[in-house]
């Protein structure tokens, strides 16, 4: 299912806003978006990304076509509904604190090195790891169980780092694993997982 | 306005030559005029706040160059046909509160029949001539402080859009509204050599003006800088005004930044600001005293940002 907009002659953020609205109506599998100004490319592009689509750009005469497939694949014509025979289920795991429960904060920390490297016997089925508020200090240059969260990225488990948060501890430029993300990100993927564990 | 050829006279100490922010001409010994015109299309919904704003907007460039505005006029364009007048009035009435809040007059105006609402003023303000501070007089070491955090372009756009938060559609509509009178005032017991606002070019497109033509380059930390925490989840999501794309193209060229700087991080720094804070290049050895002082009169967010190198001339490097 392919939806086009034309977003010719318009603005920021009108071009972004018209595509959240198509995301968002009409569930497409591909959305093609064409803009005829630099910004509103890199704008629209941006915001594709930050919903996971796959996003890819071409440059036609004056104008850009910019084309992004969920799921990273174009899907068949065909109305793809729910989940296609033998999918995993999705896990999405968001990481609150840098220690895990409450009582005596040394326990939590270890505690939260044991919890991450056991995550991997979720199998496939872990899609997202989130990290929220004190969560985001777990992701920095110096951080104990960095190598672990690097090592569930290698697997292709997607990490996701509050932007919000980073910059409220000042750590922005010392987040070694993931990808900065924000508030919409977040809702979004607790949107399509199909079981969101809080830690 | 290039190739046109404007005549000036000896009295003219700012003019169109070296555009700075405001233009200034000696009318005796002691006392020189300031003259700056701003205005622009309604930016938040609530009109009394958006009279406030293009207000505090205009004014803002007689701060700037270390002067004290006294009289403005209005300048109303208003789509009468479409509008009720009563918007027009709450619009007037924000602005002249910000005026009487800055110890100004508003001595006239003129407005206009036009489809789209624009407001703003024109401003006069007096300064020693002595006194000028111009953007293009930093001195090596000097350091420089910014007064208001950065992001009002970004939130802007996320308020046309309709996904801005209550919360910092309150926040970023005070910031815009609050006057750089107050940091202007405490900036002149200070050995300042150097003072612009941000605005319409972004932070780096005023630092880049600061220093092209000079012997000086800037060093600037990029963790140092207050953003609005919004604006970097607002850029995350594509909600980039053009202006920011259009500072990034121009001033690319005069640019380092160090890798570990988030993109997200380097559009707000283009980011076009409404009523930004004052940029104010300061002796290093008062710089710590200035933003303390600055914060004590309530630019809570002022900090030094970066400071003002000899090598690389004319380049801003940012880590």
């Amino acid at each position: 299912m392919m939806k086009e907009i034309d977003c010719r002659g318009l603005a920021c953020p009108a071009p972004v806003l018209q595509t959240k609205e198509a995301l968002e109506r009409g569930h497409p599998s591909v959305i093609k978006v064409v803009v005829d100004n630099e910004a509103s490319k890199q704008n629209v592009a941006r915001f594709m990304t930050s919903q996971n689509l796959e996003v890819s750009i071409q440059e036609v005469g004056s104008e850009f076509h910019i084309i992004g497939t969920v799921g990273g694949r174009p899907a068949p014509e065909s109305i793809v509904d729910e989940k296609p025979e033998g999918a995993h289920r999705k896990i999405m795991v968001m990481v609150t604190n840098n220690c895990m429960g409450h009582g005596d904060d040394e326990l939590g920390k270890k505690l939260m090195v044991s919890f991450l490297k056991t995550l991997k016997e979720m199998g496939e089925e872990l899609w997202r790891l989130v990290f929220v508020n004190n969560g985001v200090k777990l992701t920095i240059q110096g951080s104990n169980v960095l190598p672990i969260i690097q090592e569930h990225e290698k697997a292709g488990i997607h990490i996701l780092v509050c932007g919000t948060c980073l910059t409220h501890f000042n750590l922005l430029d010392q987040k070694k694993v993931g990808e900065t993300t924000n508030m919409l990100d977040i809702v979004t993927a607790m949107q399509l997982a199909d079981k969101v564990i809080t830690i | 306005m290039c190739g046109m050829t404007f005549p000036t006279n000896e009295n003219v100490l700012v003019g169109l030559d070296r555009a700075d922010d405001a233009g200034v001409y000696r009318v005796t010994d002691d006392i020189a005029l300031i003259q700056t015109v701003d205005f622009f299309t309604p930016i938040v919904d609530d009109p009394y706040w958006f009279g406030q704003i293009a207000a505090a907007n205009a004014l803002s460039d007689v701060y700037a160059m270390g002067g004290v505005p006294k009289t403005a006029m209005n300048l109303v364009a208003f789509p009468l046909k479409d509008m009720d007048i009563s918007i027009l009035r709450q619009i007037i009435q924000g602005g002249l509160d910000k005026m009487t809040e800055a110890g100004v007059v508003l001595v006239g105006g003129h407005s206009v029949e036009d489809k789209e609402l624009k407001y703003g003023l024109s401003v006069t303000g007096f300064i020693h001539p002595d006194r000028i501070l111009t953007k293009k007089n930093l001195r090596a070491g000097d350091r420089l402080i910014l007064t208001k955090p950065l992001g009002t372009g970004i939130v802007n756009t996320a308020i046309k859009g309709g996904l801005a938060s209550d919360d910092i559609i309150e926040r970023v509509t005070h910031l815009m509204a609050t006057l750089n009178r107050k940091a202007a005032e405490v900036m002149s017991h200070y050995p300042v050599h150097a003072c612009t606002d941000i605005t319409g070019f972004g932070l780096l497109g005023h630092m880049a003006e600061m220093v092209s033509d000079t012997p000086f380059g800037i060093r600037l930390t990029s963790k140092a800088i207050p953003i609005l925490p919004e604006a970097i989840e607002y850029a995350g999501m594509g909600l980039v005004p053009a202006g920011a794309y259009k500072n990034r193209e121009f001033r690319e060229c005069m640019v380092d930044f160090v890798p570990s700087v988030d993109r997200l991080v380097q559009d707000i720094l283009f980011d076009p600001q409404t009523s930004g804070g004052l940029l104010i290049g300061v002796d290093p050895d008062r710089a710590e005293d200035l933003v303390t002082e600055l914060k004590d009169q309530g630019a809570e967010d002022a900090a030094v940002i970066g400071e003002v190198t000899t090598e690389p001339r004319e380049r801003i490097v940012v880590d």
